[in-house]
């Protein structure tokens, strides 16, 4: 059947308005902050076959595992799919990512034809397991983290299945908002099923499969387009994560990144083995945020489908950290995950000089909180903030609180943690001097702090960055390293590791000090001007300016001492 | 003597002034808006409008306004140095935003600086908890020491908003006067009196977005003002708001926040007050300009409120997408506005794909038909040679059309495509169709509406051209072409109420809520509406309406939806009905409700309303002087399946109420109408055109 171009803008702009449509119908009807204020979740169309045709708004880590899920739900099912039912799968070990995401997809059918798939994934916040929230950085085995549903009907016919519904019921910690998530989920899949009929209603069967396909091939050749127009060749990078969770580390992670022609092949061959813990990710999550990084070459209009998935290859060694054999533990996956990221954009920095900016701020944040109120009532704060700020370069500072493109989570208002949690935030702010030197500077890290107001709590970190820095590019130093302190400023302060699991009593205090971005450049060539203005923002002190940047300033006049700092400078330069 | 009603509504390019008589007879002119002072061009245009028509200034009752001033001062960064006082361990609150980022995969993407550099935010010692018991008093001593830089630092307006203050602002007000004595010419906002709605980031961003451009606007309303008095209009200005009613020049020049959407909201309020008198409840509005296309529904008689919208994107976004502009937190009617309009440009990309807009040839160069150097063929270009338009000239002749120039650029696009020139002009049409149907169908199926159900009425000079192909592909089986549907929103400016809202925040579960609590937290609400209005010449109780709602949700979610209560005075019967009344409307916009769960109040509102002496919308709207467009016929072009067909082109004078079947084209002033084949168009008694589907 002939392609009509016209025709295809039109269906892919059908499809865009449905899996948007999917998006605003869950932030409306949610429960947890998670969902409802972090929007960690993203919907998707796939074709009758289970490959991806058109993504709503959506997080880029969720991606790639689509496919696979789908395909481990349409493996099991066969051809027991009708109208009205919805799969289920949380199982990374049948295409899933971590058990947290529950993925689930509803196939559409036209005169009893199947002609798609919609697919929405949510992360839910408690699935059971032996510490709330999923997160625990040291679990050792998959069984340990929550409940596993393998791929099975959620919603038989248009009939939700009471029993499934149960045994997520009783597996939650919070049982009320989890089945809130759950029966938004389901309701935002059926709704979607309602206005995809109205479309479907104007084309045969045949020619809207036709028109998918098309979408998906006209993709690829948009990708192989751009990576056509990049240079040929090969760069390596190594990046780091502090520890396993349970002690062993650092952990090694290293990629070769080969463009040529038309094709890119990353291998992760180089990479630590499997360790202890819950950080690996496994190989969907491994592939879902290549494909994220490497989507930042390509132009930002094209759409988000398997054609783009195509031209690139994925190496990652089976009993890896990238690519761990069953039972392994995920829960914490997010963490290695953000590694991934970072080590493309790395390498495509040095492929593509003066294209990208230094390392982005973040330790990967991510915190539960869970105990009982006065009351006697559980609570339960989970709460992500992963990233910090923009790195620097190439040719402008890091942005403070810049969002990072590639996973997009929004902070937790202070305010809705105070009115739903026992806990008091007594700091959320910028911490000076922190951001990685260079010419154009890495943004500030962050402080967050918090009060317990409870009798007490178990708490749970997952992070990172507290012994490896985001790093800085081309003489740009790195940002400041994460810590993380029980009861600063008293005598009884302690400083925790990076991922712990502790029980914390009333009035206790938690501060999170979380990294800065790296610097690009040499900080001695950064314009003393700009020194100056960071000084009056107080963002870098005087002592600071002096010793990163070599810029002299006069704190009584606010000013910068020209000449003080031209002999700082070449002193430094000739000193070497 | 004849009275008069004054609608001006300033748009980017032009300034639409309309003049109405209780028989429902207009007056309008066009002027070019004049964006270094947006009243001189008002002043010029209702001046010559005055003239041209021998109306007397003295005889003009009202005047309705609509301004994108607010929004340009924030877009163009024109506003004042603001100062930010906020709670210790918080300054940082409005740099660090919600690490949204609205373009995926886009690693240069940066959200727009903060309005206040760290620099001019002060932290002060003071704290409320989240239950709004007060943990520590404002630390009064280290305010002074705060004053004394603000002065230091020549800084012209402050922001004040502190943690929690949604619950209790008394810490927040005390700071308030206490800053205002010591700096008694600066403006001191707090963001408790401005919106006391939970979220710090989003107050806290509201309450400086206000503070930022509000000398600005007190400006123009006082310059306004004066060039109204010169000319001799002596009635006081009326600005529309964000949710649609009017609120007197001197309240938006201290709450600028509250009109940024005004222009927009008062095509929609027109829309409403329209549909009310022709009895037509549920209608979806599409008003379709050069540059964009704004959606919005009407169900029940009644538009939707968001809560909050984003200022300050320069790009037209998608509604989902945050983190491009500054929250504000201000109820806004619900408009999904898309980047489709007459200028939306076509291109094929390296792929051989096919995209209209949002990049749009804007009114200079404009589309190439219009031969002032526009190179990339456009969707009017495309309505051109499909045979929508007039191939000469747009009625009256002030713009003659270059047909064979546009027709040639298109056809070199089809080239690229392998289509010929009709198919790829077609296209065009379909393609621009199909991104507006992303916001139709954004405040419809989206909300769990049925787009069929609804009738659409068509505005904008591109609304008529495109509005028959949308309704066939939304299966809905009614078209409005209001008359003057090129300047509706001017006249939609007069048919709004006087309208104050008053807000509490009162974020408290149901079941914990006593009727007396609901009534004692009303009560002063009611008072100062009812003060606001009885100041504003609605003295008499029957001058004055009140209503008063709940912001609510299920416990744990955050979306809230605006429910009424059943009356003024609260009783044991209140939280049973208000749970019902929930129950239904969360069923109505998310296909479930959940009876078992606990409910949650989150923010108390009163509505003020002032009615007016005379019907605010006339029996029939009918232009003074109407351009009589010539009759004749054309070829116009509807689809691969029914090809060119003759079409008869006549101006709206020359239809009836009774129905004739399409094709059709009707040509007005500042409008042009297609009824496709399988649609009747007739007129009813407002002098709408009504197109059917057959």
């Amino acid at each position: 059947m002939p392609i009509n171009p016209i025709k295809r803008e039109l269906v892919k702009n059908a499809l865009a308005t449905v899996a948007d449509n999917i998006i605003v119908s869950v932030i409306r009807t949610s429960r947890t902050t998670l969902v409802k204020n972090n929007l960690d979740f993203s919907s998707s169309i796939c074709d009758a076959k289970g490959e991806m045709v058109a993504q709503g708004l959506a997080l880029p880590a969720h991606l790639g595992a689509t496919m696979p899920a789908l395909r481990y739900c349409l493996d099991y099912f066969g051809d027991d799919l009708e109208d009205g039912d919805i799969m289920a799968n949380n199982d990374p070990y049948s295409g899933g990512s971590h058990l947290n995401d529950i993925f689930m997809f509803k196939p559409i059918f036209k005169n009893g034809e199947r002609v798609c798939i919609l697919a929405l994934i949510l992360h839910h916040s408690d699935l059971g397991g032996r510490v709330a929230g999923g997160n625990a950085a040291d679990s050792m085995e998959i069984f340990q983290e929550g409940v596993r549903i393998p791929p099975c009907k959620i919603q038989v016919r248009g009939t939700v299945d009471p029993t499934v519904m149960r045994f997520i019921q009783y597996n939650t910690r919070i049982p009320e908002k989890t089945m809130g998530d759950v029966r938004s989920q389901i309701a935002a899949l059926n709704a979607a099923d309602r206005d995809l009929q109205n479309i479907l209603a104007d084309y045969e069967v045949g020619e809207f499969k036709a028109y998918m396909k098309a979408l998906v091939d006209y993709t690829e050749e948009l990708a192989r387009a751009s990576i056509r127009a990049l240079p040929d060749g090969e760069v390596e990078f190594t990046e780091w994560n502090d520890d396993d969770g349970v002690g062993n580390g650092p952990i090694r992670i290293h990629l070769k990144l080969t463009v040529k022609g038309d094709r890119i092949v990353a291998d992760y061959s180089g990479t630590s083995p499997q360790m202890g813990g819950s950080l690996h990710t496994n190989y969907w999550f491994t592939a879902s945020l290549t494909y994220a990084g490497l989507r930042t070459i390509m132009p930002a209009g094209m759409p988000n489908n398997a054609g783009f998935y195509r031209p690139i290859t994925i190496i990652a060694p089976e009993g890896s950290w990238v690519n761990p054999r069953f039972p392994a533990a995920l829960g914490a996956r997010g963490q290695g995950g953000y590694r991934i990221r970072s080590i493309i954009l790395g390498a495509l920095a040095k492929l593509l000089p003066g294209r990208y900016p230094a390392c982005c701020g973040g330790s990967e944040f991510g915190l539960s909180v869970a105990g009982y109120d006065r009351a006697g009532k559980p609570f339960l704060h989970l709460e992500f903030h992963n990233m910090t700020g923009h790195g620097g370069g190439p040719d402008r500072d890091g942005q403070e609180g810049g969002p990072y493109c590639l996973g997009n989570l929004a902070n937790t208002p202070v305010e809705y943690i105070e009115a739903d949690s026992p806990l008091r935030i007594e700091e959320y702010s910028l911490i000076p001097d922190s951001g990685g030197p260079g010419e154009y500077r890495g943004s500030l890290g962050i402080a967050r702090r918090y009060r317990l107001l409870a009798e007490k709590a178990v708490v749970n970190l997952r992070s990172d960055r507290h012994k490896t820095a985001c790093w800085g590019l081309f003489g740009g130093r790195p940002g400041r390293k994460a810590r993380s302190l029980r009861n600063p400023h008293t005598n009884a302060a302690e400083e925790l590791p990076s991922k712990f699991v502790r029980e914390f009593r009333k009035d206790d205090v938690f501060l999170a000090e979380m990294a800065a971005s790296g610097g690009y450049g040499d900080p001695f060539a950064r314009d003393p001007g700009r020194v100056l203005e960071d000084v009056i923002d107080e963002k870098v002190t005087v002592a600071h300016a002096g010793e990163a940047y070599g810029v002299v300033i006069d704190p009584a006049r606010m000013e910068v001492d020209r000449e003080a700092t031209n002999s700082a400078r070449q002193g430094a330069a000739s000193r070497g | 003597m004849t009275t008069y009603r004054l609608g001006v509504d300033i748009g980017g390019t032009f300034t639409d002034i309309v003049l109405l008589d209780p028989n429902g007879t207009l007056h309008s002119k066009k002027v070019l808006s004049t964006p270094d002072d947006y009243s001189r061009a008002i002043e010029e245009g209702v001046l010559a409008l005055l003239q041209s028509t021998g109306i007397a200034a003295g005889d003009i009752i009202e005047f309705g306004h609509g301004t994108t001033i607010a929004t340009n001062a924030i877009i163009e960064r024109k506003g004042v140095t603001v100062a930010l006082v906020t709670t210790r361990g918080f300054r940082d609150v409005l740099e660090l935003g919600r690490f949204r980022s609205p373009r995926l995969y886009d690693i240069s993407f940066r959200k727009p600086d903060p309005l206040v550099r760290r620099r001019l935010r002060f932290e002060v010692r003071e704290r409320v908890g989240g239950d709004g018991s007060v943990l520590e008093p404002v630390d009064l001593a280290e305010l002074d020491r705060i004053a004394d830089r603000l002065v230091e630092k020549k800084v012209e307006a402050v922001a004040i908003c502190f943690i929690n203050s949604y619950v209790n602002a008394e810490n927040e007000l005390a700071a308030q006067r206490h800053l205002q004595a010591r700096l008694p010419g600066i403006p001191v906002s707090a963001s408790a009196q401005l919106l006391p709605q939970i979220q710090e980031y989003e107050r806290t961003s509201t309450t400086v977005v206000n503070a930022y451009i509000r000398p600005v606007v007190e400006r123009y309303v006082r310059s306004l003002q004066n060039r109204m008095r010169k000319i001799g209009i002596k009635v006081p200005l009326m600005i529309m708001q964000s949710s649609g009613g009017v609120l007197p020049g001197d309240q938006a020049g201290t709450n600028p926040v509250y009109v940024i959407e005004s222009g927009p909201a008062a095509g929609v309020v027109g829309v409403q007050r329209l549909g009310r008198h022709i009895k037509f409840d549920n209608l979806m509005v599409l008003d379709m300009g050069g540059t964009t296309a704004k959606a919005s529904l009407i169900q029940n008689g009644e538009f939707t409120i968001m809560p909050e919208s984003e200022v300050g994107d320069a790009h037209v976004g998608h509604r989902l997408v945050q983190g491009g502009g500054y929250a504000v937190q201000v109820p806004t009617i619900d408009i999904a506005e898309v980047g489709a309009g007459g200028g939306s440009i076509a291109v094929v990309d390296a792929a051989g794909g096919f995209h209209v807009g949002p990049q749009s040839a804007g009114a200079v160069p404009g589309p190439i038909c219009y031969n002032r150097g526009g190179e990339q063929p456009t969707v009017t270009d495309a309505n051109l040679i499909l045979g929508y338009l007039n191939p000469k000239a747009l009625v009256g002749g002030e713009l003659e059309l270059n047909f064979e120039k546009a027709k040639a650029a298109v056809a070199a696009l089809g080239t690229k495509l392998k289509q010929s020139a009709t198919d790829t002009a077609y296209g065009i049409h379909l393609i621009a169709n199909a991104n507006m149907m992303r916001a139709l169908s954004g405040v419809s199926s989206e909300r769990g509406q049925d787009p069929s159900r609804y009738a659409l009425v068509a505005m904008g000079g591109n609304g008529g051209v495109h509005a028959g192909n949308l309704a066939d592909t939304l299966r809905i089986r009614r078209i409005i072409i209001p008359p003057v549907a090129g300047l509706f929103s001017a006249l939609g400016l007069l048919f709004a109420d006087v309208e104050h809202q008053v807000i509490r925040g009162f974020y408290r579960r149901m079941d914990e809520t006593t009727p007396e609590q609901l009534n004692a937290t009303f009560a002063p609400m009611i008072d100062e509406a009812v003060g606001l209005l009885a100041s504003e010449g609605f003295a008499k109780p029957e001058r004055r309406q009140i209503e008063l709602f709940a912001e609510m949700k299920y416990v744990g979610q955050t979306w809230t939806l605006r429910i009424p209560f059943p009356g003024l005075k609260l009783d044991g019967g209140t939280n049973a009905a208000m749970a019902e009344l929930f129950g239904q409307a969360h069923n109505q916009n998310y296909g479930y409700r959940s009876d078992n769960e606990k409910m949650q109040y989150v923010a108390l509102k009163v509505l003020g309303r002032g009615l007016s002496d005379f019907p605010r919308v006339p029996a029939r709207v009918k232009r003074a002087r109407e351009l009589i467009a010539e009759r004749g016929e054309r070829n116009a072009y509807y689809g691969p399946e029914l090809g060119w067909l003759k079409t008869p082109v006549k101006p709206r004078v020359d239809l009836t109420t009774k129905p004739v079947k399409g094709p059709l084209i009707v040509e007005e002033y500042d409008t042009t109408t297609v009824v496709r084949p399988g649609w009747s168009a007739h007129l009813d008694g407002w002098n709408n055109i009504v197109m059917d589907r057959l």
